[in-house]
């Protein structure tokens, strides 16, 4: 269970969410295997089948420690501690914000923004201390991935003016 | 090649001359390992663009170097710090750090390098030379029994590794599910996959790892601002101290030997990885210690036998895999991802194909720690201070970093979208106390899992006692029920005992 709390009950809320998702994906696979032929479907409904009951076992244990009065339905162990909670909100937004910028900033200065917000964001004080710290490590992080490995990521601004300045690359 | 001893000597020689990349990975895993949560598998996804993009042979050695190198680095901040720098480390600071206390930080840091090295060494010496045999037992396991074997490997996840074991049944069933997504083996017909075109061909196993053991370690760095207090990075040691140190450490020799084997036959067990293992070295070494009072004050045994076990544990991981392709813990299971992304087979055709390799994974184990010999000591003064890198710097880099490893395998941009999607589920899971090793080694096993059970099927003409049809498959089922019954039975016991107890001093 995940945690306790002043009253002295588990707290297991956030303790089903995992059983609960993984049913609910259970469920979504045998759907969608559900008009296959029956040599398809075994190794689906096998699968799904464990799951099912293990988190019915799991949801049986719940229950009978909630009889009991010993539990309570409380989601606080899934953000964690409460100081800095908006600041890890907020970083995993930056993360969302890099997914959907990358393609067109590309990787450098793509890196360069998320290591600066995310460091102000994480709890860095100085923006001067973050700026260069996101800088050399983006750089950095072009010479490694993009320079000496070759990695295809897409290229944005910097990388295309970069391919012109060094066009021996 | 053969592999007789002449065949074994060239195969020392040809690892020796990749003291380039060695010595490289030797350091960065003991820098990595030194940082408390920041395991090898973590360090190897974040490099996942380098190990994907060279040789395989290359790879593997820079991947088993730094695996090495990462167990020992574990052991320096459990003994100035009191924080183990790896799980396997944890059984260390018992002893380690009241010696630090006791201003005999040098003394303890030899007892732990002499002990990990030479754990290491004799543990790699000697599946060296029982690798032959066991590569034999992948002849006997068959599509009927690998099933078995495949489901026994994930219960004693559950059983061992994870704390509460249906919470690791689930997170293992949750990842042979998440595993069988994508098209069949039969009919090539899309399952489970949301109508995504990327899921067609299944989960893709690098975003997977990268997202639960990267990313969700990112997200829970964010909730404390560094990992170690500032002021306990001055604790070091002197460097004269340590070397007169280094050689007495080597009267323990006896116990270096047996509890590094204990570590390598503890890591052969899928999931029972170096964290159980140092812990059942420190408990055995004081039921057989002349000193057992001494424990946990100071102790030099204290020391030696758990980190002696968890350098044994290195070596015991990558045999399953070798062997059977089964992965025996979380660095074996990334190690596998890699070596599946170059190609290589695993079990008996591994050694049939390319047995050079199979040996050479042991034997760059082998010659790691050989090179550790000549190149930690001037280096562990200044390992210390790297645990207090703040949070808000590393957090961020890993996430950035590790995002690109995500996409190197397909350049696909929506591999980074699933390596984010695993990653809060990752972070979901740690938070609620479901082990992720388990999610991941059933996302790997969930297309293997699925060949073997049909494949099985399809022989017996769809006779599900096809699978209680063995010697040796019965014999893991039973295993598998004790495995799964053992912790309830006991915990049964316990409650009855306990209670008989309280109504006994009732009535009194």
């Amino acid at each position: 269970m995940s945690d306790d709390n002043p009253s002295g009950r588990k707290q297991v809320g956030s303790d089903l969410v995992i059983p609960v998702v993984g049913m609910a994906y259970a469920v979504y696979y045998v759907y969608s295997v559900w008009e296959f032929p029956p040599e398809a479907q075994r190794s689906g409904f096998f699968l799904a089948g464990m799951l099912v009951v293990l988190g019915l076992i799991f949801f049986a244990r719940i229950a009978v420690l909630a009889l009991r009065g010993q539990v309570e339905l409380e989601f606080h162990a899934l953000l964690g501690p409460p100081e800095g909670r908006l600041r890890r909100l907020g970083f995993v937004g930056l993360i969302g914000a890099y997914l959907l910028t990358v393609q067109t900033l590309g990787f450098t200065l793509t890196t360069f923004a998320f290591l600066f917000l995310g460091s102000l964001v994480a709890g860095l004080e100085s923006i001067r201390r973050a700026a260069t710290f996101a800088a050399v490590a983006a750089l950095s992080g072009w010479l490694f991935f993009i320079v000496l490995l070759g990695t295809r990521f897409p290229i944005g601004p910097f990388e295309t003016l970069m391919n012109q300045v060094m066009p021996w690359r | 090649m053969e592999m007789n001893a002449a065949g074994l000597a060239e195969l020392f020689l040809y690892s020796v001359s990749m003291w380039w990349l060695i010595i490289p990975a030797v350091f960065i895993g003991i820098l990595m390992g030194a940082i408390p949560g920041f395991a090898a598998h973590n360090t190897i996804i974040m490099l996942l663009p380098l190990t994907l993009a060279v040789d395989v042979d290359l790879a593997l050695t820079f991947m088993v170097a730094l695996y090495c190198a990462s167990h020992l680095g574990g052991g320096i901040p459990a003994i100035l710090l009191n924080i183990p720098g790896t799980g396997g480390a944890a059984a260390t600071t018992l002893d380690g750090y009241p010696m630090s206390q006791q201003g005999n930080a040098s003394r303890a840091l030899a007892l732990s390098f002499v002990a990990s090295i030479s754990g290491g060494l004799i543990t790699s010496a000697v599946t060296l030379f029982m690798l032959q045999y066991l590569s034999q037992v992948g002849f006997y396991v068959r599509s009927v029994e690998m099933v078995v074997v495949m489901l026994f490997g994930l219960a004693l996840i559950a059983a061992i590794a994870a704390r509460d074991m249906i919470k690791g049944l689930i997170a293992g069933a949750l990842g042979l599910m998440l595993g069988a997504m994508g098209a069949d083996h039969i009919y090539a017909t899309p399952r489970g996959t949301f109508g995504i075109l990327e899921l067609f061909d299944g989960v893709p196993l690098v975003p997977a790892l990268i997202g639960l053991f990267a990313i969700s370690e990112a997200l829970i760095m964010l909730e404390s601002r560094t990992i170690a207090p500032a002021a306990s990075a001055r604790a070091m040691p002197s460097w004269s101290q340590t070397f007169r140190e280094i050689l007495g450490a080597f009267r323990h020799w006896w116990l270096m030997l047996w509890t590094s084997l204990l570590g390598l036959v503890i890591g052969v067990l899928p999931g029972a990885g170096a964290s159980i293992a140092s812990f059942v070295a420190y408990q055995q070494a004081r039921v057989f210690s002349r000193t057992p009072e001494a424990f946990g004050t100071g102790h030099e045994q204290g020391v030696v036998a758990p980190e002696a076990a968890n350098n044994g544990v290195t070596t015991g991981t990558l045999v399953p895999l070798l062997a059977i392709g089964v992965p025996g813990g979380s660095t074996a299971a990334v190690m596998m991802v890699v070596l599946q992304f170059h190609g290589v087979p695993f079990g008996p055709r591994l050694f049939v194909q390319d047995p050079v390799l199979a040996y050479g994974v042991i034997m760059s184990m082998f010659v790691a720690y050989v090179f550790m010999l000549f190149t930690l000591f001037p280096l562990t003064r200044y390992l210390s201070r790297i645990t207090v890198v703040a949070n808000y710097y590393m957090a961020p880099m890993i996430v950035a970093f590790t995002l690109v490893g995500a996409f190197v395998p397909r350049n696909f941009m929506a591999d980074l979208t699933i390596a984010v999607a695993f990653g809060l589920l990752g972070y979901v899971a740690r938070k609620t106390g479901y082990n992720v090793a388990a999610i991941l080694i059933g996302v790997i096993l969930g297309p293997l899992l699925e060949r073997s059970f049909l494949l099985s099927m399809r022989i017996s003409g769809g006779d599900w006692t096809v699978f209680f049809s063995s010697v040796i498959g019965n014999v893991l089922w039973g295993l598998l029920a004790v495995t799964l019954l053992a912790s309830p039975t006991m915990n049964l016991l316990r409650n009855l005992r306990s209670a008989r107890n309280t109504q006994s001093k009732m009535e009194h």
